[in-house]
């Protein structure tokens, strides 16, 4: 069965290639769409050396949402699978996905494990495996409980002919957005098997998802529409009131582990943004003891390997 | 492969569709009709099941006009689209002269033509919209008002891969932003002939002027936030934008200004009164402008009097 996979890329013709070729490499029927969101460099040069690939350019900057929408536009796959410009997807990974979900007609997608990697694509030894377990995961991809990476996913054209298209409005979330609408009318199935290498965002390094904080707020935010949907409508209000604080803290938890991570590294603006976003959210729950222990450590850490550096005498150079 | 896709956005309306869907296959034209179901309630399901050669999407949720277009838009393979109301009608041979005339001119994005207004039963009384069909870079007439209906358009399948999908999120005038995105990249093209007939809602009830505030709120937001930022806008400098926004307010309030005298001419203050507010709120300074021309005066004066009456 064909697959169409869309890179949606702006801007990064230095990534792209590595990108594309891991993706001709996932499967043996592949329609590698690369979607230009209107780059200002020569991504349409480095394009045209690359072969086998439908090469769409947009002239209106879209977002990212829009250009994965208008990748859909000219797939011809029965199943669609996305991958961003500076991540990969391994060798084979597409075919297995596919089979998995050939074998689950009612399934609407499919995720996969993600290894993690640092800035240049060379992977750490973490693996995420999105945690669960196949079958209805409405509430649990609601709540923000299932984190799933759009390049981990395959899924059936026919969820967005049910569901509609990736909404643009929604800057980085659009993901989960439609994840969550998909998860809404169909069972998800979870294997850990990993398929993609992701590269991790740092604080400032110009990614999506380096701006972790506004990103999490805008998804609390966003979870208030996405309670019209008609599953929700029909719960009872204490699981409405449950779902809403499971998320609060899932996203406090997340703010401020990656604040305590990050601290050492000498990030204090992105720590101290993201956990004030936290302690906005959930404000009991982001200011317990064990949290502010463990943040509290990280930044003595720091602090008194600032202050070591700042008392230890500057080697003088040598004379002569 | 079929030459145009012919898509079809339909909520609650079985007993039309039938209509439309008959009306594009008299168009000697290799159409595939694609029919998106915005999760009717009605028959609508089993209706077009009976329909051969017709391609049915059903929407498990309502998303609204512009979703389920987008919806057809991913669907369909044509090279052409046009999108077709599923209370609206295509005239025989129209989809054909047009494709042909599209297809001679590769600088063209679109085409547009006339459009016959027709009654509930789809009987047309023989008047059009537009008058005169402008053809040419219509990009600073659009954005001043929409003079082209939309079941009229036929337009390349690769504009949208250059300006992108409907916007989801403006609903009532997803095909004028359309417009305005392709026409600022392409040339419109117009065939100055009848080829779809248009229902015309009955301004009876309190939900049309409700719903004619909205696309005017809509419109207005558009225009400010959306289409004078668009590069080819900017690049024309302040002046030229400020006497594009200028008009647009002059057209809009207008337009307005006449709702509200309709409604005041059929009774119904509080609706008039409303329209004019919305109108005040959007344009104080061309609505105070028209509000105080002669002509506008003794339109409100005879209306008052037969309010009164």
């Amino acid at each position: 069965m064909k697959v169409s996979l869309i890179i949606p890329t702006f801007n990064r013709p230095h990534l792209l290639p590595r990108a594309v070729e891991s993706a001709q490499r996932a499967g043996r029927e592949v329609e590698v769409i690369v979607v230009d969101d209107a780059s200002s460099d020569d991504t349409a040069s480095v394009c045209a050396s690359l072969r086998d690939v439908k090469y769409l350019r947009v002239d209106r900057n879209q977002g990212v949402a829009g250009a994965r929408n208008v990748g859909l536009l000219e797939s011809s796959g029965d199943f669609i699978a996305f991958l961003d410009d500076d991540d990969m997807r391994l060798p084979g990974s597409l075919d297995y996905q596919v089979s998995l979900l050939m074998a689950q007609p009612d399934a609407g997608f499919i995720a996969g494990g993600v290894m993690l990697a640092d800035q240049d694509c060379i992977p750490t030894d973490e693996v995420a495996i999105p945690r669960g377990t196949s079958g209805d995961l409405f509430w649990e991809v609601l709540e923000l409980s299932v984190h799933l990476i759009p390049g981990s996913v395959v899924i059936r054209k026919e969820c967005f002919f049910e569901v509609g298209l990736f909404n643009p409005r929604l800057a980085g979330i659009d993901d989960w957005d439609m994840w969550t609408r998909i998860a809404e009318v169909r069972p998800v199935l979870l294997d850990p098997e990993p398929v993609c290498i992701y590269r991790v965002a740092l604080p400032g390094s110009g990614q999506g998802s380096s701006i972790l904080g506004r990103q999490m707020h805008a998804a609390v935010k966003h979870q208030e529409r996405l309670f019209s949907l008609p599953r929700v409508q029909t719960a009872t209000s204490a699981q409405r009131r449950l779902v809403r604080q499971n998320t609060r803290r899932r996203v406090a938890d997340t703010l401020s582990w990656r604040a305590a991570h990050e601290l050492p590294r000498g990030a204090f603006l992105f720590a101290a943004s993201n956990f004030s976003i936290a302690l906005r959210l959930s404000p009991f729950w982001a200011a317990r003891p064990t949290h502010l222990r463990v943040l509290w450590r990280s930044a003595s850490r720091q602090l008194l390997a600032r202050s070591k550096n700042f008392l230890a005498p500057t080697p003088t150079p040598p004379v002569g | 492969m079929s030459q145009v896709s012919v898509i079809i956005a339909t909520r609650n309306r079985s007993s039309m569709l039938r209509r439309a869907v008959e009306s594009v296959r008299h168009t000697n034209c290799s159409a595939e009709i694609l029919i998106v179901d915005d999760a009717s309630e009605d028959q609508t399901q089993q209706v077009c099941t009976n329909f051969s050669d017709v391609h049915y999407i059903r929407l498990k949720r309502g998303l609204g006009l512009g979703a389920a277009r987008n919806i057809g838009l991913i669907a369909s393979v044509s090279p052409y689209i046009s999108f077709l109301d599923d209370d609206d009608q295509r005239i025989p041979g129209s989809l054909e002269a047009q494709v042909k005339l599209l297809e001679a001119q590769p600088e063209a994005g679109m085409i547009y033509g006339r459009a016959l207004y027709g009654d509930d039963q789809g009987v047309t009384q023989g008047s059009y919209y537009p008058e005169h069909c402008q053809q040419g870079d219509l990009f600073w007439d659009l954005l001043r008002w929409n003079f082209i209906p939309c079941p009229t358009v036929v337009f390349r399948r690769e504009c949208l891969t250059r300006v992108g999908l409907l916007e989801e999120e403006a609903p009532g005038v997803e095909d004028w932003d359309l417009w305005v995105r392709i026409a600022e990249l392409y040339s419109v093209m117009a065939i100055d002939k009848a080829v779809a007939i248009w229902r015309q809602g009955t301004p009876g009830s309190g939900q049309f002027t409700s719903r004619e505030t909205k696309l005017h709120r809509e419109a207005h937001r558009l225009h400010v936030h959306k289409w004078l930022r668009l590069p080819r806008a900017i690049a024309a400098g302040t002046a030229q934008r400020r006497k594009i926004s200028r008009d647009f307010a002059a057209r809009a309030s207008q337009q307005l200004l006449w709702t509200a005298a309709s409604r005041l001419k059929a009774g119904r203050m509080l609706e008039s009164a409303r329209v004019a507010l919305a109108g005040a709120r959007m344009y104080p300074l061309s609505m105070s402008r028209n509000i105080l021309s002669p002509h506008t005066l003794r339109s409100l004066s005879s209306s008052l009097e037969t309010y009164w009456r």
